[in-house]
């Protein structure tokens, strides 16, 4: 944990060199990089908090999102746990087909929005949400809408692997099970697709009926997103999959996501700067709250428009 | 102070030791004449009894115009309070776990938080009202309501079904070579009675045990279910799947009390030493049997006979008591190392 | 391999499986709804008619006569015998449980670390707070009314006892080992054996929750009625003889309720409601303290 946090704010030449890259590949300098930066960091000086300051309330889209076609559209999102506001005034369109990450510092609200738009926030007391969340057109906090079907087609993915106290394959096609699906080779079909598509098959194909939870920290987040997957959901929401994990199951973690890219639409947050340089295709930048700027990752860690994403970026906060 | 408290700790042990020496040496006689029969025989007769001698074909012998007349010694069997324990116990599991269960999700995943504390104490308050509150309350309202009221609703609701009308309404008796169907008098004071009244007595410590395993299923699981879509009840069902040893364990300790119950029992299951199938017929339970009759047992064997009853009843209740804890304790070990 | 062989199929939803899930939802969200309302009217009604029979029968006799045999002149007299006798078997019990049971709890949490014993002591208090308390009279009859040849105050006070100590232990163990060990720390340090410790630092900083843990012990043996029958027996006079048969509370109810006369039963409505209420109190005592002492805790924290 301490150390993905280090990693995130690793020193800031290595940041942009690690964006430079040919995204997918890790190479093990690259490794090294992640897990090896241990400089302390200065604090920020006055100016850029002043910096801060001065662009607080809009955010910055870069273009290229205007030709991309929205799944998810947010529109000035407000959301409060009781008297305490934790958004204020998001809006963003995540698109169709690509892999959207979202990154900020630790209590900004990354996973505050990723679980509104599946609404597990309805779990917890007091909170009251302000502007609207579409998907695929419906208003999402609209009061007809059909709670049950929108999850169904918004996968999940937790931050600590949480596979249910059952077998694998039970876990793998529980989606199926709770619409009630009963055909044995139904079930077997999608489990292995699922698994395949997870990466996971060929690790587990003879141990289906074994326990989920004998299986690494690595195998079981690779589980849940089969499990994500089984469901046949429209967009992944992933809210930090590799945290808790080790470089070696998070480079697992991130080719599947290189390979489920194109089939979902992703929405990841990340706490990691070389994950999201690595991964992505869009990345927003959210800061207390607020979601600051939003644009094609390349541009995000090359050529940013605020002062607060650059500063971030570059490892000057977090 | 070591060696005080130490004191106070192998007295402790001592307590154990202590119940089961007296209890064995007290029941030694009786496990020395009736061995294991004493488990398995259903007849339970403290007082000798004077009957006819017959001879071969089943007469009576006669001799100078008076009838012959022998001594059967008394006989001591635990069957019909084993079963009316048994079967009281599990009619207060069928009563009560449903409702403990519905009302610890609605405690965990349904109530206003404003409420959950004083729901919550008023169910606790229940466990600490005493038995024989129970008791005289069963004996004088509950009793006469069943009696009345709802058995009678039962019978004229239940008997159509095939086999039903033999099994709870009417009974056997064998009245010398015949045998004669009689219709089960309802008294309100009998099995189900006794059921219900353990059940109200047990809903407590089932409710605030599996209140408690359910709030501690991890958020992560719960979530887990929803983000997949599962509909409310799907997800509370996982949790009951989850958590279902730790739930298995409340229900033992549920059947432990039952088990044990004395006085209200007592007072509401109509004390009849004999094994009748049907839940409307009065019988007796282990400890109702010990209240009933160890203050008068006036002969050596036959008190010797109720120890061993009250060691039976001892060891059942340390087995669940034992496995209970093991089971709640162990599965909450777990959960919260998994956390 | 081409990537869309991953995706599973869209599954069609089923309209029919869909109702039929909204309506199990729906059904089991009212039955768990419908079980709480159930517990909560099954305790109202209890305890609303055990109340307004007592209070119909409650008068100043119960409280300062004794019994008085039917049929004769002022019967059915009070209960005042009783309720002495249930208070000095009370007393009596608390003599002997109570410190019993709170040496054992200072041994679980203070000494049993690296002992053999802990373990088993803690156990098997655990499992004695399980013994059905018929059993335990039926343990006081054997082990005193035998041998003394008459039931006896001391025999129902000791089995009273008995069931005190396990509970005295437990939650004098947990409330103990909930003073922060700093505070053993300072005691130590200024040079005080660890005997010294417990008595001045730890008991009295863990006493207001240990007096909580006796309240509840009290309560629960007070309502007690199995383990007396057979040990202190019955008594239809004031007595302050604890070597004789001896009167209580709740087996003079019992004895009340199942006999045949209707002025006895009405004195033991009257006596259930005294019961209850003390335990009331005695709960609600315990907990409103509770409250206290663990916001006295969160705000050391
Ligand atoms: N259940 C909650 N109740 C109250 N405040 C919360 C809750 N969850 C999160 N918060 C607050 O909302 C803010 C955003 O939290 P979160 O979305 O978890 O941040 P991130 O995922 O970016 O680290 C934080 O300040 C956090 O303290
Ligand atoms: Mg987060």
């Amino acid at each position: 944990m301490k150390q993905s946090v280090m990693s995130a704010d690793g020193p800031p030449q290595r940041a942009i060199d690690m964006s430079g890259q040919a995204m997918p590949n890790r190479s093990p300098r690259v490794q090294q990089s992640i897990h090896g930066a241990g400089e302390k960091r200065r604090a920020p000086s006055l100016g850029h908090l002043e910096a801060v300051a001065e662009d607080e309330s809009t955010t910055v889209t870069h273009e290229a999102l205007e030709t991309e076609s929205p799944v998810v559209e947010i529109d000035n999102f407000s959301l409060y746990y009781g008297a305490k506001q934790a958004l204020f005034n998001v809006s963003m369109n995540v698109p169709h087909g690509k892999v959207t990450s979202m990154v900020g510092p630790s209590g900004c609200g990354k996973s505050t929005l990723l679980r509104s738009v599946n609404r597990l926030n309805d779990l917890i007391d007091h909170v009251r949400t302000e502007g609207s969340m579409r998907y695929g057109g419906m208003d999402i906090y609209s009061r007809n809408i059909n709670v049950i079907e929108l999850r169904k087609s918004l996968g999940m993915v937790f931050q600590k692997p949480n596979p249910f106290p059952m077998s694998i394959f039970e876990n793998v096609v529980y989606p199926l099970r709770i619409d009630g699906e009963k055909r044995k080779n139904v079930l077997m079909e999608v489990c292995e697709r699922s698994l395949r598509g997870a990466a996971l098959w060929d690790e587990v194909k003879d141990r289906l009926h074994e326990s989920a939870l004998g299986m690494s920290g690595g195998q079981q987040q690779r589980l849940c997103i089969a499990r994500a997957v089984a469901a046949s959901p429209d967009v992944l929401l992933m809210d930090e999959p590799c945290s808790a994990l080790d470089p070696i199951a998070t480079a697992k973690i991130e080719d599947l996501i290189q390979e489920l890219k194109g089939e979902y639409t992703i929405l990841i947050v990340t706490h990691n700067m070389q994950q999201a340089a690595r991964t992505t295709d869009y990345t927003a930048f959210m800061y207390l709250g607020r979601l600051i700027e939003y644009g094609p990752t390349l541009d995000m860690f090359t050529k940013p428009r605020c002062r607060q994403t650059e500063d971030y970026m570059t490892g000057r906060f977090g | 102070m070591a060696g005080l408290a130490r004191i106070g700790a192998i007295s402790v042990i001592l307590m154990l030791v202590a119940l089961l020496a007296v209890l064995t040496t007290a029941a030694w006689p009786s496990i020395q004449a009736y061995g294991t029969s004493f488990l398995f025989s259903s007849d339970w007769r403290p007082n000798e009894l004077n009957v006819p001698m017959k001879d071969g074909d089943g007469h009576v012998i006669i001799e100078d115009g008076e009838v012959v007349m022998e001594t059967i010694p008394p006989s001591f069997g635990a069957l019909p309070v084993i079963y009316g324990t048994a079967v009281s116990s599990v009619l207060a599991l069928v009563f009560a776990v449903p409702l403990s269960f519905g009302t610890a999700l609605f405690l965990v995943r349904l109530c206003p938080k404003k409420l959950i504390g004083s729901v919550s104490f008023l169910i606790e308050f229940l466990a600490a009202i005493p038995s024989i509150a129970f008791g005289m309350w069963g004996l004088f309202v509950l009793s006469p309501l069943l009696q009345n009221y709802i058995e009678p609703g039962l019978r004229s609701a239940l008997s159509w079904i095939p086999g039903v009308n033999g099994w709870l309404f009417e009974e056997t008796v064998k009245r010398g070579s015949k045998v004669v169907t009689s219709e089960v008098p309802l008294t309100g004071s009998d099995l189900f009675t006794g059921g219900l009244v353990l059940a109200i007595m047990i809903l407590p410590i089932i409710t605030a045990i599996s209140r408690d395993v359910l709030r501690n299923v991890p958020r992560a699981q719960i979530e887990g279910t929803l983000a997949l879509g599962a509909t409310w009840w799907q997800s509370s069902w996982e949790m009951l799947r989850y958590s279902r040893s730790a739930l298995f364990g409340a229900v033992m300790l549920g059947l432990a009390r039952a088990s044990g119950e004395t006085m209200a029992i007592t007072m509401v299951i109509g004390n009849n030493n004999q094994i009748k199938p049907s839940l409307f017929a009065p019988a007796q339970t282990m400890s109702s049997l010990l209240a009933n009759e160890f203050a008068e047992a006036s002969t050596e064997i036959h008190r010797s006979s109720l120890c061993e009853v009250a060691l039976i009843l001892l060891l059942m209740s340390l087995i669940f008591n034992v496995v209970a804890r093991w089971l709640v304790v162990g599965k909450g070990a777990r959960t919260s190392a998994a956390a | 391999m081409a990537s869309s062989t991953l995706r599973n199929p869209r599954r069609s939803s089923r309209p029919l499986y869909q109702k039929y899930l909204r309506f199990s939802n729906g059904l089991f969200m009212g039955l768990c709804v419908a079980s709480t309302l159930l517990i909560l009217a099954i305790l109202a009604m209890v305890m609303l008619y055990l109340l307004s029979r007592g209070f119909t029968h409650i008068s100043l006799d119960f409280f300062t006569k004794v019994e008085i045999a039917e049929g004769m002149a002022g019967s059915p007299g009070g209960m005042s015998h009783a309720l002495v006798g249930t208070g000095i078997l009370i007393g009596l019990a608390s003599v002997v449980g109570i410190p019993l049971g709170m040496l054992a709890g200072i041994y679980l949490s203070e000494y049993s670390s690296n002992s053999w014993l802990g373990a088993p002591t803690r156990f098997i208090a655990d499992v004695l707070s399980g013994v059905p308390s018929i059993v335990v009279g039926i343990l006081g009859y054997e082990l005193i009314v035998v041998p003394v040849g008459n039931a006896n105050g001391y025999a129902g006070a000791l089995a009273l006892a008995f069931i005190m100590i396990p509970i005295v232990a437990r939650t004098t163990e947990e409330m103990v080992r909930l003073v922060p060990n700093s505070y053993r720390e300072a005691s130590i340090a200024l040079g005080a054996t660890k005997a010294r410790t417990i008595l001045r630092v730890v008991l009295p900083t863990a006493s207001g929750s240990i007096i909580t843990g006796i309240m509840l012990a009290v309560a629960r043996v007070a309502g007690e009625t199995a383990p007396l029958l057979f040990t202190a027996g019955a008594s239809r006079f004031m007595t302050f003889d604890p070597q004789q048969p001896f009167p209580s509370l709740t087996v003079a109810i019992f004895l009340f309720s199942t006999g045949p006369f209707k002025d006895q039963q009405q004195l033991a409505w009257a006596g259930i409601l005294i019961l209850i209420g003390l335990i009331f109190l005695l709960n609600l005592v315990v907990r409103l303290t509770v409250h206290r002492v663990q916001s006295r805790r969160f705000a050391g924290a």
